[in-house]
């Protein structure tokens, strides 16, 4: 099982909607023999391209989750990992970037940079991804991939170099010229599967010459002898340039940019030779895990496949034959019958089957090196654990999940629906730890929640259509929180001994604010005024008075609760009494404590044309937004805010109408605040509504 | 506002500089001394004080600056317990706005659409403006005037940095290093920084409202925070 790491590439594909992510890929695996025939992307011929697993996904004509497909293509092994690209799927793109060593930064040579290549450039930089851009759709009208790099360079801030020269544009698309080895390049047969390469045309030589100088001026600060040679005005070696661009690709100072177009078949074939040269292979990149047993302190994954497994699950499909895992290893090999251990829930397992994956069809294989991307059969996992030989216990993920930040309430429509309701519901919290269900037990409801309103509604699209389980859904909720502002004592007796087994207990002690946390108790109790046994009791009463505030009847965070005085009855004093008792005195005490409402404030990023700028800051500023700041490139600006989740209901369609589609704004949970004075008095109004109702 | 004893180190208290209006100050240092934290000191006092600042960066990005606040103010609330922290943070981000710019992007046409846009929609009416990262060597007398014009227009005080070289020799008669010497005029307080070899820092004004100052008034400051070092 040995395999040289060096000629394993590990890629993501990324793009704006719309720029011919599926298409791209779909030839890729056409040109590597993963498949026979070309299916266009929205299903013309009712096939559907091969990438996009989901039928939401058919039907829009957007990807939404990551798949992962093998391919080989000049004896290296590719694995395609699609990445999404929408910030309301954090934990799923964080997953997807983990996992992949480089990518391929697909653009529209007519639209150019957008918002969303923006964002997923933004992420790609977070995690240190190398990537190529290649501008696609050349063939079509408008096509300037001229323009497009130089959006490259100012938008994106990338040191973008044109490696490829188009041989005529938008219909007249003939092919390219290759820059490094200065021929054209044209791509006969039906499909494109032939490459002739010929002398470059008489009329575009200088141009090339032109184009090919500034190549070299770029490249040659990341290689030493490349330098020399052109000092020495020698003839310059293809191998030397191509090093150059491959090292300048790996520091992230350099962006190769290829083109093409993937619909017309040409340039994917050149494409896939540039991820071979020039995108980093698993031991070039460095990832690191946490160790658990050091208090998650960041330990370097070795890649070595002599040393213990350490691999993550970044994503779970329910396939015919149960659940099927992918995931990524890091170090050490894994192989059928060997025993792994998840770190998460240090449940033990055996490998039973090991796929490889092509979208949706597999090949059985026997283990899987370092750096490979696999998928496992019969294992119970969420996804995002880590596995790992026994005697390791490292996680590649913090343990660390946010919480949730909005929920609503979903109804099955029939008997039907329930049942597959709850098993999408089951696959879905395993598949994403930010997404969560339960049910409230005063409503009877089933409530979901999420990151945002965008990530509910996925998965409420995707219940529909892959597991046929229509639901009605109620409005979307903010999560309040409460918490108190000041220490305050209590003292509160619960007593009922009228006739029958009587009931005694009396609890006094403190509620005061906790800096860091969510809830502590505090036991002060000395000479045994409430016996031992019965502490536990107030501390139990305690948190059930949490879990329901008095102001909204959201749960409560960041209080310290203590005990320091109370009394005991010998008979009728029991573990009830002393709960209830330490209901009651948390009662008085979280009313005199001065209790406030705390809601999520999100931090929210507007793009788009300056234009706009005045409009767009105006509308954050109505929806009780702080504007941080402005960041301006160009006639492009950027607004960065903090707004309050409950304000931004509906805001992409204020937006749109205030900038006539052109800005798209982004969001991501940041903190939780006060609410001010006059929102908090109708929050509790209309919290007491309710209740009247109830 | 209660936040007063906060800023009693504040530089600009100490100086009793920095409290009139339609004033362009100008911080000048070689690179690294400290002149985007003084600049952050000078905002941070005029906010305490209940005033509106707008800090534009030239080249550098909105997380970047904003940390600079965050940075100082914590330093602060080291020093001197507040009551609730949280507000003192909250009000610092709502009297606070940070602007920032490309390079090339940065021109006064372009800086009075932003500031009318925030005026007249009543989001935000800045007293103070803070400009760090100013190209003076890539500046015009004519540019500078007509940014003090806007300035003016506006009712606003404002304060700039530049940034001195060691190997450059020149200097205005009054003491004020390139790239600043000619333009020096325009300034009503100016302000230099320059290093110690105790690690402090030593502030000296060359000109406080559009006075002349000599001798060796100056103050010590201390490096990581910028506040005077001893009183």
């Amino acid at each position: 099982m040995k395999k040289d790491l060096g000629k394993v590439r590990n890629i993501g594909i990324s793009a704006h909607i719309d720029s011919g992510k599926t298409t791209l890929t779909e030839r890729i695996l056409f040109y590597t023999q993963r498949i026979h025939a070309i299916h266009e992307v929205r299903g013309k011929d009712g096939v559907g391209a091969t990438m996009d697993s989901m039928e939401l996904e058919k039907e829009r004509g957007i990807t939404i989750q990551s798949a992962a497909t093998y391919c080989s293509w000049k004896d290296y092994d590719i694995n395609i990992i699609d990445t999404p690209g929408h910030v309301d799927f954090t934990i799923e793109v964080e997953r997807a970037l983990r996992v992949l060593d480089g990518a391929v930064l697909i653009l529209c040579s007519v639209g150019g940079v957008q918002s969303q290549s923006i964002t997923v450039n933004r992420q790609m930089t977070r995690y240190k991804v190398p990537r190529i851009a290649f501008i696609n759709k050349c063939d079509r009208t408008g096509a300037n991939p001229f323009r497009v790099t130089q959006q490259l360079r100012d938008k994106l801030d990338l040191n973008a170099i044109m490696i490829q020269l188009p041989i005529g544009l938008e219909s007249d698309l003939e092919g390219m010229i290759d820059l490094v080895c200065m021929k054209a390049v044209y791509f006969d047969g039906d499909q494109g599967e032939t490459i002739r390469y010929e002398p470059i045309p008489a009329g575009l030589q200088e141009e090339a010459d032109a184009k090919r100088e500034e190549l070299l001026d770029a490249v040659s600060m990341f290689s030493d002898e490349l330098m020399e040679a052109m000092l020495e005005e020698s003839e310059i070696p293809e191998s030397l340039i191509h090093d150059a661009i491959r090292r300048g690709t790996l520091s992230l100072e350099l962006t190769p940019v290829m083109i093409g177009s993937a619909y017309k078949n040409k340039g994917v074939q050149l494409l896939l030779d540039a991820v071979n040269a020039y995108l980093p292979c698993p031991t070039d990149v460095e990832n690191t895990a946490l160790d658990l047993d050091q208090d998650e302190s960041e330990v370097v994954v070795s890649n070595d496949p002599a040393d213990p497994l350490v691999a993550l699950a970044f994503k779970l499909e329910d396939g015919r034959y149960g659940q099927l895992t992918y995931i990524r290893t890091y170090q050490g090999v894994i192989q059928k019958g060997d025993t792994i251990i998840n770190s998460r829930t240090g449940k033990k397992a055996k490998v039973g089957r090991l796929v490889r994956m092509h979208a949706n069809e597999m090949e059985e294989i026997d283990g899987a090196g370092s750096g490979d991307i696999v998928a496992l059969f019969g294992i119970d996992c969420a996804s995002g654990d880590t596995f790992c030989n026994p005697g390791l216990n490292w996680s590649m993920s913090s343990m660390h999940v946010p919480a949730p930040v909005i929920s609503l309430a979903i109804k099955p429509v029939d008997n039907k629906a329930q049942i597959n309701m709850s098993k999408a519901l089951n696959r879905f919290t395993k598949e994403d730890p930010t997404f969560k269900t339960f049910v409230d037990h005063e409503t009877n409801e089933t409530i979901i929640s999420g990151m945002g309103e965008l990530h509910l509604e996925v998965y409420i699209e995707r219940m529909k259509r892959e597991y046929k389980a229509e639901v009605e859904v109620g409005a979307p909720q903010v999560a309040y929180r409460e918490t108190i502002t000041q220490r305050a004592e209590f003292d509160y007796t619960h007593k009922k001994q009228t006739g029958g087994s009587g009931q005694y207990g009396r609890v006094a002690g403190f509620i005061e604010p906790l800096e860091e946390g969510e809830y502590e108790f505090v036991d002060q109790i000395v000479g045994g005024v409430i016996p031992r046994e019965f502490i536990s009791s107030c501390d139990k009463g305690f948190q059930k008075s949490l879990e329901k505030g008095t102001l909204t009847g959201s749960p409560i965070t960041g209080v310290r609760l203590g005990i320091n005085d109370g009394s005991y009855h010998a008979v009728d004093s029991s573990d009830i009494a002393f709960q209830l008792a330490a209901i009651g005195g948390f009662k008085q005490g979280y009313a005199k404590a001065i209790p406030i409402i705390m809601e999520p404030i999100m931090k929210v990023a507007v793009e788009g044309p300056s234009e706009f700028q005045g409009a767009v800051m105006g509308s954050l500023n109505q929806r009780r937004g702080v504007i941080i700041g402005t960041f301006e490139e160009g006639n492009y600006t950027v607004v960065e805010a903090e707004m309050p989740l409950a304000e931004m209901f509906g805001y992409s369609t204020t937006l749109r109408s205030l900038t006539q589609g052109k800005a798209e704004f982004t969001m991501e949970f940041a903190t939780y605040k006060q609410v001010p004075k006059s929102v908090a008095e109708e929050l509790i109004k209309a919290f007491a509504a309710q209740k009247k109702d109830a | 506002m209660g936040y007063e004893p906060l800023v009693q180190q504040n530089p600009l208290r100490v100086l009793n500089m920095g409290t009139e209006k339609n004033q362009m100050g100008l911080v000048m240092a070689r690179a690294g001394l400290g002149k985007t934290a003084l600049l952050v000191q000078i905002a941070l006092d005029a906010i305490l004080r209940g005033k509106r600042v707008i800090h534009v960066s030239i080249g550098q990005s909105i997380e970047k600056t904003k940390t600079w606040y965050d940075d100082i103010l914590q330093l602060i609330l080291q020093d001197h317990s507040v009551n609730r922290p949280h507000e003192l943070i909250d009000m610092v981000a709502r009297h606070r706005m940070i602007m920032t710019f490309k390079i090339a992007a940065f021109s006064r046409s372009r800086l009075e659409e932003r500031l009318n846009d925030l005026v007249l929609q009543d989001i935000f009416r800045p007293n103070c403006l803070i400009v760090d990262g100013f190209d003076f060597e890539k500046t015009d007398r004519e540019a500078l005037e007509d940014i003090k014009n806007l300035i003016e227009n506006m009712d606003m005080q404002a304060w700039f940095s530049a940034t001195c070289h060691r190997g450059d020799p020149r200097i205005s008669p009054t003491g004020v290093p390139a790239p600043c010497h000619e333009i020096d005029d325009l300034f009503d307080m100016i302000i230099l920084l320059k290093p110690e070899q105790d690690a402090t820092i030593q502030l000296d004004i060359i000109r406080n409202c559009g006075e002349q100052v000599t001798g060796a008034k100056g103050l010590r400051l201390d490096p990581t925070t910028m506040m005077v070092k001893e009183m």
